[in-house]
């Protein structure tokens, strides 16, 4: 047992922070630092850098072009990114449809979709959740008939994150109603600039756009783009949820945004409050037992000798983290906090800021946060399956 | 990075958890607590194992084991809910011990080693709370020899050690001495928890000078032991967790077991995160040990104020899941609930270290910060 990397991933952890301090746009990370609003642009810019050194696909094994990296070196990649301000990138094409693609896809799918996610060319959306399916995902009811060499998709998708930037969305659809709801779902990826795609926004809490209600009235999809057998879907499906499974916990950004809220605290004078700073110390300590726990996990995938079934909770204590950590910035700066200007959250705004520059967003990233609790499986149902690696 | 236990390390804790399961039942430590606390004939046993000596080096006839060693055995002892002072006598009192003249450690490390001494930290003072610094017992220096005049109060099976190390006073700060039992007036009481302990009064006392770095060493003590603590919360936590659910999938109400409950089900996720929190930070505070002064100290405060919340949460809850079973005296669960209240305040508790955590902050943070 040994805390300490070795000097290979120490080596490897140096390369990647050259490589990120050399090609990350300061522009870009100014923005994270100090969660300014970014754009489609400022994403796709950063996921082409990534995408033309080969890294977009980080988590991809060597035979689909990715770096082959191991557990261990993809956290350190992942870290570095996050430590330096890099935005976060866009997980639906690199990360969640590509492996499914990889694992589940034709040769002649992997060959027409891969390259244009590991480049960062196109973007991808996800199709998951419904008006009547959200934490219950296994009941959705967006139908795909197939009709010849095509499908015809009608029905309805929503909360679909950045959607309105979207290209491509893979999707889970009803191909059948017999027998259990989850052996009726396909796996479909459809172009959304197909005839009778709609995407509305939907506003959230912070009055930004970030998600959307797609809608899908006799949209013909080649049958081709169907994914593995039909109505095998819910597997994949799962697969997917499978993968990356310390990801989700977010620590690095955790850690990145700990010392922001130490910067902010400061500032506002709330570090000496005896109070408040102990907030910030249990804070800290749960930061680390995250990490702690995320380590043992990549330890365990290193050596490949037990897998530690902690995913679920990973989920939950990554998500309440960082509602805990954009909730101490906002209380740092109290009634500051206060003051909604919109366009007090784009970089270079020259107009005066109430307060400090640095108290603009802490209440939108505050309510935008409520979400981490809530969606890729609720916290309640991850405490459904915690329990049942406890209690069977 | 590699969380891995060696091969001698599972041999170890298979050796110990062997022990438990034979010789140290509930029954035998129900009956060692009734009658008190005393528990040297299983401090011998321990030494039989070889446990006595295993942090103590091959020269003077201990194992010379590490940090990580120590944690696995730690965690069994704490899963058997053993009542014996093994990180008092095998871990705390040898780490200062080692840093004592050769003359010292000659005398008494081999004799812990072979399970024939007991020799425990008496620094626990009433005014003090957590605070290591904090010592009225003085020490003087007469023609070459020391004596100590002052009062400790709660030291671990103080009435069954045969020395003291103790934290006194000097002109020059806090050095520690070790006092022979027979310098000492000793008044034994049963703890809480089943086991023993007793206030110790030193009055000019005869005292051999282990160290003047006082105050350092005992720091450094006081981190093993929360290493120690860490460790064995997380083997009392574990083996009541695994009691709790087999009573929630065995137990029937309203005509089906109590495990069929969401409210129920969604306590125990809690109980289970709280856990592995725990684990992960015993972990850490192991593997923390042997950085420099200022990253340990903060390494094992953290690591305490995660062990002191999940100790008191899995213990309470527990107990709780139970029901009125888990409040009786005659049922196991009971003794680990009462044990992991017991640990929380060990070297400090949540609160204390929390203020510790507090003090040390940096800008950045982390595991490697």
């Amino acid at each position: 047992m040994d805390l300490n990397f070795t000097a290979e991933e120490l080596e490897f952890r140096a390369m990647v922070r050259q490589w990120v301090a050399k090609n990350l746009p300061s522009e870009l990370s100014h923005k994270v630092h100090n969660a300014l609003r970014l754009t489609r642009d400022d994403m796709q810019r950063w996921a082409k850098i990534l995408g033309k050194q080969g890294w977009l696909g980080w988590g991809w094994p060597k035979q689909f072009g990715g770096p082959g990296w191991n557990a261990i070196q993809k956290h350190l990649f992942e870290e570095e990114c996050a430590l330096a301000g890099a935005p976060r990138v866009v997980p639906f094409g690199p990360v969640m449809v590509a492996p499914v693609i990889m694992t589940f896809g034709n040769a002649e799918q992997q060959k027409r979709f891969l390259p244009g996610i590991a480049s960062g060319e196109v973007w991808w959306s996800q199709g998951y959740s419904e008006p009547g399916s959200g934490s219950d995902l296994a009941s959705v009811k967006t139908r795909a008939e197939r009709q010849g060499d095509k499908y015809i998709v009608n029905g309805q998708k929503t909360w679909t994150t950045l959607g309105q930037y979207g290209e491509w969305i893979f999707c889970l659809v009803r191909t059948s109603n017999e027998g259990k709801p989850q052996t009726g779902i396909s796996f479909l990826l459809i172009d959304m600039k197909s005839p009778g795609i709609t995407v509305r926004p939907i506003v959230l809490l912070d009055g930004e756009p970030e998600v959307n209600e797609v809608f899908f009235d006799n949209v013909e999809v080649p049958a081709e783009n169907l994914i593995g057998e039909e109505n095998k879907g819910w597997t994949y499906a799962k697969h997917l949820l499978s993968h990356e499974r310390t990801n989700i916990a977010d620590v690095n950004r955790a850690k990145r945004e700990l010392e922001r809220l130490k910067r902010i605290a400061k500032a506002e004078g709330v570090w000496d409050d005896q109070r408040f700073r102990d907030q910030i110390a249990l804070l800290e300590v749960d930061i680390v037992a995250l990490e702690m726990m995320v380590l043992r996990v990549l330890s365990a995938e290193k050596s490949g000798k037990q897998s530690l079934d902690v995913a679920g909770l990973l989920k939950i204590r990554g998500s309440e983290i960082q509602q805990r950590y954009s909730e101490l910035m906002m209380l740092a700066a109290g009634p500051f906090s206060l003051p909604f200007v919109h366009e007090a959250m784009e970089a270079g705004w020259q107009g005066d800021h109430v307060g400090a520059a640095h108290c603009a967003p802490l209440a939108g990233t505050f309510f935008n946060m409520r979400k981490t609790t809530i969606y890729g499986g609720s916290n309640e149902v991850q405490r459904n399956i915690v329990s049942q690696t406890v209690l069977g | 990075m590699d969380f891995e236990f060696s091969d001698d390390q599972m041999s170890l804790r298979d050796a110990v958890a062997r022990w438990v399961e034979k010789g140290f039942g509930f029954e035998r430590r129900h009956a060692l607590a009734k009658a008190g606390g005393k528990t040297r004939e299983v401090w011998t046993e321990l030494a039989e194992l070889g446990l006595t000596g295993l942090a103590i080096d091959p020269e003077h006839g201990g194992m010379g084991f590490g940090a990580v060693d120590a944690m696995v055995v730690m965690e069994k002892l704490g899963k058997g809910l053993v009542n014996a002072p093994y990180a008092a006598g095998a871990l705390v009192a040898p780490s200062i011990l080692a840093a004592g003249p050769e003359a010292l450690q000659a005398q008494w490390l081999p004799r812990i080693a072979s399970g024939e001494a007991l020799v425990v930290l008496a620094h626990q003072e009433r005014a003090a709370r957590y605070r290591l610094d904090q010592v009225t017992t003085r020490a003087s220096e007469a023609h070459g020899r020391w004596h100590v005049d002052g009062h400790k109060s709660v030291v671990q099976a103080g009435d069954e050690a045969d020395a003291f190390i103790v934290p006194a006073h000097t002109a020059h700060g806090i050095h520690l001495f070790l006092i022979e039992r027979s310098h000492a007036q000793v008044r034994g009481y049963p703890t809480q928890d089943g086991a023993r302990a007793a206030d110790v009064h030193f009055k000019n006392a005869p005292a051999h000078l282990i160290s003047a770095d006082g105050l350092q060493l005992l720091e450094r003590a006081a981190d093993v032991g929360i290493a120690a603590t860490c460790a064995e919360g997380v083997g009392l936590m574990d083996q009541f967790v695994s009691l709790t659910a087999g009573y929630l999938n065995t137990r029937k109400q309203f005509g089906v077991v109590l495990s069929t409950f969401q409210a129920l089900r969604h306590r125990m996720a809690d109980v289970k995160m709280q856990l592995e929190l725990a684990r992960s930070m015993s972990y850490f505070a192991s593997m923390k040990l042997g950085e420099p002064a200022p990253q340990r100290r903060r390494a094992l405060s953290q690591a305490k104020v995660q062990l002191g919340q999940s100790m008191r949460y899995v213990g309470q809850q527990c107990v709780q899941l139970h029901g009125g079973i888990g409040v009786t005296d005659e049922y196991v669960g009971s003794h680990y609930f009462k044990r992991l209240t017991m640990l929380e305040m060990a070297w400090g508790d949540s609160q204390h270290h929390l203020g510790e955590v507090s003090a040390r902050m940096q800008d950045t943070a982390g595991v490697f910060a």
